[in-house]
C-alpha cells in the first residue's frame, strides 16, 4: 500500500523533472541494450546448430574421432583444427553402425584439402567432402538442379554447393561441366540448393563445398580413409538415445576397448561451437556492463541531487510521521523506476540493434524469455545498488537541521 | 485552567539539552520542568536563543537526545526507537510551523493528505479525510491548487489543516503568524482558538505578545529555563478590522 504510494510519488518526481529524468534513464537504456542485442545474438548463434539438429527431426547423432571432450578449451582446440589430425574412425566402423537397430542410414564425411578448379578459376576455399548417398537423406539435402551422388554411377561424378558453382563457373547452370579436384577430372551432376549455414554441425561450409564418392575420395588420399564425422540417421527420437548406446558399444569393440570417439547427439553435437559463442559473448556481456555501470553512476548523481534539493521536503515528511525505512523506500522506489523505465526502452532497443546487425549475419537473434529476465533484473539491481547511497543519505537526514535549512 | 482532571499530556522532568562537547558545551535546555493537560492553550515567549524552539522539537519528537525525563500522555520516550517516536509523531502529534512547509510539487489536497500516507490509511480515505479537513477550513475550493498559487495566510491554514488532520492530541506550532500579516494573523489565530474551544492542546511559541490573548497559559522562557508561567482565561480577540497594537496586551503576556 505504501508501496504503490512511493511509486506514485515517484513517478511525480521524475515527472516534474523530466529532461533530467530521460538523460538519467538513457545511460540504463544504453547499457541494457547493448547487453540485450550481443546476449540475443549470443543466444541465436548458440543455437545454430542445435536448431539445425532440430530441424532435420532431431533423429541425428554423430560420431567423431577422438575422445569425448567436454571442457572449453578441449573444444576450442578442436574447432581449430584437430579434425587435420589422423582420424580413428575407419571404414569399418561405418558398416558395424549400419548394422545397428534403428539406424536408417549413415554416411561418412571424409574432409579433404586442396585444389578445386573450373573452366579456369581455382576457388582458393573449396572443400571436397568425400561422402556416401546416404547423406542426402540425413542432411536433408535439397537440390536445385541434377541428382545427389548415386552408387549406380561412374565414380568420377560430383555435386557441388551453390556457392562453389558460382564461384567456379560465374553460373549456377553447371550440370555437364568438369571439375578439377586435385588434379582429378569429375563431372558434375548436381547442384545443391544454397543453405547459408556456414556454421552447421557438419564443421564445413556445405555451400562452398564438392561432394565426391567416398571411394574416390579414399582414392585421393592414398587409398586411407580418413573421416572426421559420422552421421547417423534413427528411425525415430524415442530410440536415439538407444542407438547411441549401441553405437558406443560397437565401436568400442572395434577399437579394442580404446574409447578414442565420441558419439554425440542432441545439444552435445553444438556444445563445441556454442561454448565457443558462449565465451565471445560472455566477453561482449562484460564489457557492455561498463556502460551499464556509467549509467548506474549517473542515477546516483542524479539521486544526490535530488536528495539535497528535497532536504527540506524530507525533513517535513520525518515531522509528519515517516520512518527512516519509508524515506529509504522513497528514493530506492525512484531510482528503481528510472533504472526500470531505461531498462525496458533498452531492452527494446536492444533487440531493434540485434535484428539490425543481424542483417549481416546468417542467423538470427535468439528471442528468448531469460533475455527479458536478465534485462529487467540487471535494470533493476542497478536502480537498488546506485539509488542505495543516496537513499539512504536521505533517510538519515536530521528532520530539525532539514527543515531549518532554508529559514 | 478550563480542563477537569485529565492525565497530563505532557509531563516533563529536569529536561535538559547540550550542544557542543567540552568546553563548548552549552545548555539551550537547562532543567525544565512543565505539566501540560489536555485542553491547554500554551504560548511560550522568550527572547530569541532561549530555548524555544529546541523545547518545541523535543516536545514533537524531533530531537532525542535528551537528559531527564519526557513522558508523553503518560509513556516516557527515552526508550522508545526512532521508529515507534515516528509512529507517536503521526498519530498524536501535529506541527504547524512558521515557514508553512507545505511540499511544492503536491496540491493542497495531497499536503493535507500527507501525515495520514505515514498512518498507513489507502489513499482514497487518505483524500476523503483531508478534503473533510480543508473544507473546515473554507477552503474546499482550494484543493487541487499547488501551494505557490495560495496567500501567506491560505498556505498557513492549509498547514493547520495537514496538522489536524491525523486528530493528533498535541498541536505544536513554531511561530504559526511569523510571516503573514497583521490581518492573516488574525484569522489564524482566531482557527487556533477554535481548535482549542473544541479541546485541542495546543504549544505555540511565539514571539508577538498580542498573540497570547488567545492562550490559556502564558510561559515566558529565559537562557534555557522557564521563567514564568501563567495562567489565565483567553480573552475575547479583537474583532477583525480593529488594528492591533503591539503593546496592548503586554501585560497579560509577561
Amino acid at each position: 500500500m505504501l508501496f504503490l504510494n512511493h511509486i506514485e510519488n515517484a513517478i511525480q518526481s521524475i515527472r516534474s523533472n523530466r529532461l533530467r529524468s530521460i538523460l538519467t534513464a538513457i545511460g540504463v537504456t544504453i547499457g541494457i541494450a547493448s547487453i540485450t542485442a550481443i546476449l540475443s545474438l549470443g543466444v541465436g548463434a548458440r543455437s545454430i546448430i542445435s536448431k539445425q539438429v532440430d530441424e532435420l527431426g532431431g533423429t541425428i547423432a554423430v560420431v567423431r574421432p577422438g575422445v569425448p571432450q567436454n571442457t572449453i578449451t578441449q573444444n576450442i582446440n578442436h574447432l581449430s583444427g584437430s579434425q587435420y589430425a589422423a582420424s580413428t574412425l575407419t571404414k569399418q566402423d561405418i558398416s558395424s553402425l549400419k548394422k545397428i537397430e534403428h539406424v536408417t542410414e549413415a554416411a561418412p564425411l571424409m574432409i579433404l584439402q586442396g585444389a578445386v578448379r573450373g573452366d579456369t578459376t581455382p576457388s582458393s576455399n573449396a572443400n571436397i567432402i568425400a561422402t556416401s548417398p546416404s547423406l542426402e537423406k540425413i542432411n536433408q539435402l535439397k537440390l536445385l538442379d541434377g541428382q545427389f551422388l548415386d552408387p549406380d554411377l561412374i565414380e568420377t561424378t560430383a555435386v557441388v554447393g551453390h556457392q562453389l558453382a558460382v564461384d567456379l563457373f560465374g553460373t549456377e547452370q553447371v550440370i555437364g561441366k568438369s571439375v578439377s579436384v586435385r588434379g582429378q577430372s569429375f563431372t558434375i551432376i548436381g547442384v545443391l540448393q544454397p543453405t547459408h549455414a556456414p556454421i552447421n554441425f557438419n564443421t564445413v561450409d556445405l555451400d562452398s563445398s564438392v561432394f565426391i564418392g567416398f571411394e574416390s575420395g579414399i582414392l585421393q588420399n592414398q587409398g586411407t580413409a580418413h573421416i572426421q564425422q559420422i552421421n547417423l540417421q534413427v528411425d525415430s527420437v524415442n530410440n536415439l538415445e538407444s542407438v547411441v548406446v549401441a553405437a558406443n558399444k560397437t565401436l568400442l569393440k572395434n577399437h579394442l576397448n580404446q574409447a578414442d570417439f565420441s558419439v554425440m547427439y542432441g545439444d552435445s553435437i553444438a556444445q563445441p561451437n556454442s561454448q565457443l559463442f558462449g565465451i565471445i559473448t560472455g566477453v561482449s556481456v562484460a564489457i557492455a556492463a561498463i556502460s551499464l555501470i556509467v549509467g548506474g553512476v549517473g542515477i546516483m548523481n542524479i539521486m544526490l541531487v535530488s536528495v539535497a534539493e528535497r532536504t527540506r521536503e524530507i525533513g517535513i515528511r520525518k515531522a509528519m510521521g515517516a520512518t527512516n525505512s519509508t524515506i529509504l523506500m522513497q528514493f530506492i522506489t525512484e531510482s528503481l523506476i528510472l533504472s526500470t523505465i531505461g531498462g525496458i526502452v533498452g531492452y527494446g532497443l536492444g533487440y531493434l540493434l540485434a535484428f539490425g546487425v543481424s542483417l549481416l549475419l546468417t542467423f538470427d537473434p535468439a528471442f528468448s524469455w531469460q533475455v527479458a529476465i536478465a534485462a529487467l533484473l540487471v535494470s533493476v539491481v542497478t536502480g537498488t545498488l546506485f539509488g542505495a547511497y543516496p537513499a539512504i543519505k536521505a533517510a538519515r537526514k536530521d528532520p530539525i537541521t532539514a527543515l531549518r535549512l532554508y529559514n | 485552567m478550563t480542563e477537569k482532571t485529565p492525565p497530563p499530556v505532557i509531563e516533563l522532568t529536569n529536561l535538559k539539552k547540550r550542544f557542543g562537547i567540552g568546553d563548548a558545551a552549552h545548555y539551550a535546555l537547562d532543567g525544565v520542568d512543565l505539566t501540560v493537560k489536555k485542553g491547554e492553550f500554551i504560548a511560550i515567549m522568550g527572547p530569541s536563543g532561549c530555548g524555544k524552539t529546541t523545547l518545541l522539537n523535543i516536545l514533537g519528537l524531533l530531537d532525542g537526545q535528551v537528559e531527564g525525563s519526557y513522558k508523553l500522555n503518560g509513556q516516557p520516550l527515552e526508550s522508545l526507537s526512532r521508529r515507534k517516536q515516528s509512529h507517536i509523531r503521526s498519530e498524536q502529534i501535529g506541527f504547524v510551523f512558521q515557514s508553512f512547509n507545505l511540499i511544492p510539487r503536491l496540491t493542497v489536497l495531497e499536503n493535507v493528505a500527507l501525515p495520514l500516507l505515514y498512518k498507513g490509511d489507502l489513499k482514497i480515505k487518505r483524500l476523503k479525510k483531508a478534503s473533510k479537513m480543508l473544507k473546515t477550513f473554507h477552503l474546499g475550493e482550494r484543493e487541487f491548487y499547488m501551494p505557490h498559487q495560495l496567500s501567506g495566510g491560505q498556505v498557513q491554514r492549509v498547514a493547520i489543516a495537514r496538522a489536524l488532520v491525523n486528530e493528533p492530541s498535541i498541536i505544536l506550532a513554531d511561530e504559526p503568524t511569523g510571516n503573514l500579516d497583521s490581518n492573516a494573523s488574525h484569522i489564524i489565530m482566531e482557527e487556533l482558538s477554535e481548535l482549542h474551544k473544541k479541546g485541542n492542546t495546543i504549544i505555540m511559541v511565539t514571539h508577538n505578545p498580542y498573540l497570547t490573548t488567545y492562550a490559556s497559559r502564558v510561559i515566558t522562557m529565559l537562557d534555557g529555563k522557564i521563567d514564568t508561567d501563567t495562567f489565565h482565561l483567553p480573552s475575547t480577540p479583537a474583532p477583525y478590522s480593529e488594528k492591533i497594537p503591539l503593546n496592548k496586551t503586554e501585560s497579560e503576556g509577561a
